[in-house]
């Protein structure tokens, strides 16, 4: 029997199923992934392993059995749980070495010499160990997700769980998480659960368990995975059957096409998995603008936007231009600086040092900006709409503040409803949207008033491979129809791809800014994006 | 212009009727709250328990106790001690001791003038007063001392002296002010909290419309309530007399209802979660309400707070609804009400309207 055996295992939200008929198993020293789109099911799964939730079904560890949080009790001192969220289980005002001292004590550890050398090891692991008197709130990102770790670590638990430890990380802290886990369960034999948002991170697990919508569609190693899904994927062609999806830079079709093949990747098994459900995916559509103003060449111009706050500087001296017809993607790891940039191009945050010009005009003070508003769209993180009324009504809201007339707006929002396939929604509220119906519809909100430049923070976190793909698919079709300027933040690394040029932020400066061709021009030995941004993380050190 | 102000104010009214939630909290407090005040809340003297000791062996003192009755009081329950007298009181089951002592009807007999030992449980000060003041009515019946001078006593304006209107309305009006200050705050720290703040103000729209139009919405949604809470409870349930014009009421409600919207956006400026939102609502409104004379009446006050109540709108308010109501004063002679919501509403909205606009 397997270490860790969970069976038949159904979750319950009041009546909504998070997870239905699950089953998993891990041996010892194995790491063990959950891949899958928000709200698939990973996080319910994970707490009712770590015996904290109410479950159906049965989960055995190391030989006990338990089906309820009453009943895993007995577990718990082998159990090691950390939670989503980058530094949710630190205290702000406590040090490094305070944490972990807090960690034993609430553990009773015995305070013995071996319990010294484990801390110190640990601290070294994570790269911390001339940082111990540092409090956790002045920790960046990447430290504070290995504190937490470390502190997940403390008492040596056989059974550890982690609920995406690396989303939102920067690609450097990410390998160095890595390198903490793979040393931990070889040496300790520890049983790891943990859930990641980054595909790159499942050729690392010893078997990876795709979930979409509750349920576990497949389970494997990431190379047999890639295996079953082979014959399905192609280099990017047009499509002239419902069973197959044109998504980006991969063709997937289940009937055999005169293209030649391409290397999957994990994302793969999500496209062919719906195809083979017979799901159907909209089609994404964009028609010409109405409005026939002309775009200014440049949209922006940034020369040196700073913003503090206190100490904390969250931008320094960042230059950036946007041209029309160009998508511009900022990365960077939370915490860099993206969503502050952004909102100082708003004016949501006051400039504190440098220069602005946003479409051909110097931008100097409020009053400069009110005649810009009707020509900016802006989509903020999680989508911000209004939960109170449906979809439609929020779409005329805004409409109407925009002072579009009533029948145009009502044709236009049929319109954008059918192209950007959410026409079934729109009696419904935002809340009961699934997430990537709720990403497209806010786009929608944000192009009611045709404007000249698009502004989108995250719009990317958390959505199913499937909507993702037609979301750039949209991108795309606006710049190219359009002919508008897109700036659009992201922490996956790999969404480089689909930009025309990209601009890195680590920690409120800018690392990197060119073409993406060029960057991969400049790295011939890089396989991917994120071992280009790796690069310039490791340069910045 | 107009056809955006209308706009905005119906997205805040279909959000409000959405939330069953707060549409439940405002009718509440429209309807029971203000019945329950109204009914609850009982400053006379009423359904008193009353013990008694008997040295005498009857006579005088059955005769004083047969004149304790209902609705005042409980029929008087016999003693046979002081001490068990006591016991009952300090444990609340008698408010209202009498100990006739055994010389008592030998002493009126002989000199004409005797006492009577009482005992008070004056934790309800009120109610332990007003009790007082009736049994030393009744003695007095008894005294035969004869001044000729006899009190006639016309009750005006409220002829049965009853307080549960009087509270009902007072209710009323604090309810106003405090769902005024609230449900305007909310409104704008909801925004705050659900990260629309933003969107709002990326609005290609003029920020003092947006700020007109939300706090106008919930203006409406207040004298919705001042309608409902008029005609159920103050008319239907308490039999509130309305001896001037209810018109008149409307508009001083609708002048007030803008008062405490501008506390509320006061409030709004200042508040980051709906959680500060409440604190602060509550350690603003107190002050207002018992300076209004809501619950005190003004000429008992200290004569500091005397002054200070000038600046409470709700003063005025209260003193100008209770006219209409209660003494049917001529809408020409309601002046002064008008004038003191007016202006005092007018610095108070104005400065959370330039407090509020200054975060757009």
């Amino acid at each position: 029997m397997a270490e860790l055996e969970i069976r038949g295992v159904t979750v319950k939200h009041g009546g909504i199923t998070a997870v239905k008929d699950a089953s998993i198993y891990a041996e010892r020293g194995e790491i063990i992934g959950l891949i899958g789109a928000d709200g698939a099911g990973k996080s319910s799964l994970m707490h009712a392993a770590a015996g904290v939730i109410r479950f159906e079904g049965e989960i055995v560890f190391g030989g006990t059995s338990f089906d309820s949080p009453r009943e895993a009790e007995r577990l718990k001192p082998k159990i090691g749980l950390m939670p989503q969220g980058i530094g949710l289980v630190l205290y702000k005002n406590l040090t490094v070495s305070e944490h972990l001292s807090f960690f034993s004590k609430i553990r009773s550890l015995k305070e013995d010499a071996a319990l010294n050398d484990y801390k110190q090891r640990l601290l070294k692991m994570a790269g911390l160990e001339r940082f111990t008197e540092r409090p956790a709130g002045k920790l960046s990102g990447g430290m504070m997700q290995k504190l937490s770790l470390i502190c997940t670590l403390i008492h040596r638990p056989s059974l550890l769980i982690l609920d995406e430890p690396t989303t939102g990380v920067d690609p450097l802290s990410r390998l160095e998480l890595w390198k903490i886990l793979e040393e931990i369960s070889e040496s300790e034999g520890t049983v790891t659960l943990m859930s990641t948002a980054y595909m790159q991170e499942a050729e690392k697990m010893d078997r990876v368990y795709l979930f979409d919508s509750g349920t576990i569609i497949a389970s494997g190693t990431a190379e047999e995975l890639n295996e079953t899904v082979k014959e399905y994927v192609y280099e990017p062609v047009a499509c002239r059957s419902d069973r197959c999806i044109a998504a980006g830079h991969y063709t997937y079709s289940l009937d055999p096409l005169e293209a030649p093949h391409k290397e999957p990747t994990l994302e793969a098994l999500f496209f062919i998995n719906a195809l083979k459900r017979g799901v159907e995916i909209p089609e994404i559509e964009v028609s010409e603008r109405e409005s026939e103003e002309p775009i200014p060449q440049v949209v922006m111009e940034a020369k040196g936007l700073t913003k503090r706050f206190g100490d904390f500087v969250a931008d320094d001296h960042i230059d950036m231009e946007l041209k029309s017809g160009e998508i511009l993607g900022l990365l960077g790891a939370n915490g860099a600086g993206k969503t502050t940039f952004i909102k100082m191009l708003l004016g949501l945050y006051p400039i504190d040092d440098g220069e602005l010009v946003l479409l051909g005009r110097p931008i100097r003070s409020a009053k400069d900006r009110q005649g810009l508003k009707a020509r900016i769209g802006y989509v903020s993180q999680h989508f911000s709409l209004y939960k109170d009324m449906t979809v439609r009504e929020n779409l005329l809201y805004f409409a109407s503040m925009h002072g579009i007339d009533a029948k145009k707006a009502s044709s236009r929002i049929d319109r954008y409803a059918k192209e950007l396939g959410f026409a079934s929604y729109m009696d419904s509220l935002p809340t009961e949207l699934p997430l990537g119906i709720n990403q497209r519809f806010s786009v929608a909100a944000a192009l009611l008033h045709e404007p000249v430049v698009l502004f989108l923070d995250e719009p990317t976190s958390g959505v199913d491979a499937i909507a993702r793909s037609q979301f750039w698919q949209m991108l795309k079709l606006l710049k190219r129809k359009w002919g508008i300027a897109i700036l659009i933040t992201t922490h996956y690394m790999s969404e480089a791809e689909y930009c025309d040029r990209v601009v890195l932020l680590k920690e409120g400066r800018k690392v990197a800014d060119d073409s993406v061709e060029n960057l991969y021009k400049k790295h011939p030995a890089a396989k991917s994006f994120e071992e280009i941004f790796l690069h310039y993380y490791e340069d910045g050190r | 212009m107009i056809g955006t102000f209308f706009a905005l104010v119906a997205k805040e009214l279909i959000g409000f009727f959405r939330s069953w939630g707060l549409v439940a909290v405002v009718l509440y407090s429209f309807t029971l709250d203000i019945y329950i005040t109204g009914a609850g809340i009982e400053m006379q003297a009423k359904n008193i328990a009353v013990g008694y000791v008997d040295e005498t062996g009857g006579g005088m003192s059955g005769k004083i106790l047969s004149r304790l009755h209902m609705p005042e009081f409980q029929k008087p329950v016999m003693f046979t001690s002081r001490e068990a007298l006591s016991r009952s009181i300090y444990n609340r089951e008698i408010m209202v001791g009498l100990i006739f002592e055994s010389d008592f009807e030998k002493n009126l007999k002989k000199y004409g003038r005797s006492s009577i030992d009482m005992l008070l449980d004056s934790v309800a000060a009120t109610q332990s007063f007003q009790a007082l003041q009736y049994l030393q009515n009744i003695l007095l019946g008894y005294a035969h001392i004869g001044i000729p001078v006899e009190l006639k006593i016309h009750k005006l304006f409220n002829p049965n002296a009853t307080t549960s209107q009087f509270m009902a309305m007072a209710e009323m009006l604090s309810v106003i002010t405090l769902l005024g200050v609230i449900l305007t705050a909310a409104l704008f720290v909801r925004e705050k909290e659900n990260g629309t703040w933003d969107i709002m103000l990326l609005m290609p729209i003029d920020p003092k419309l947006i700020i007109l139009a939300k706090s106008f919405s919930q203006v409406l949604i207040i004298m919705g309530g001042v309608v409902i809470a008029t005609g159920i409870v103050l008319f239907g349930v308490f039999d509130v007399p309305i001896n001037g014009s209810i018109a008149a009421f409307f508009l001083l409600s609708f002048f007030y209802a803008f008062t405490s919207a501008g506390i509320g956006l006061f409030v709004a400026a200042v508040s980051k979660s709906m959680l500060q939102v409440a604190q602060l609502s509550i350690l603003i409104m107190m002050p207002l309400i018992f300076l209004s004379g809501a619950w005190t009446p003004i000429h008992a006050m200290h004569p500091l707070l005397q002054k200070l109540s000038l600046i409470s709108p709700l003063r005025y308010y209260i003193e100008g609804s209770e006219s209409i109501f209660f003494r049917g004063t001529d809408f020409t002679d309601l002046w002064s009400y008008f004038a003191g919501v007016i202006v005092l509403g007018s610095v108070l909205y104005f400065y959370g309207f330039r407090k509020i606009g200054r975060l757009f």
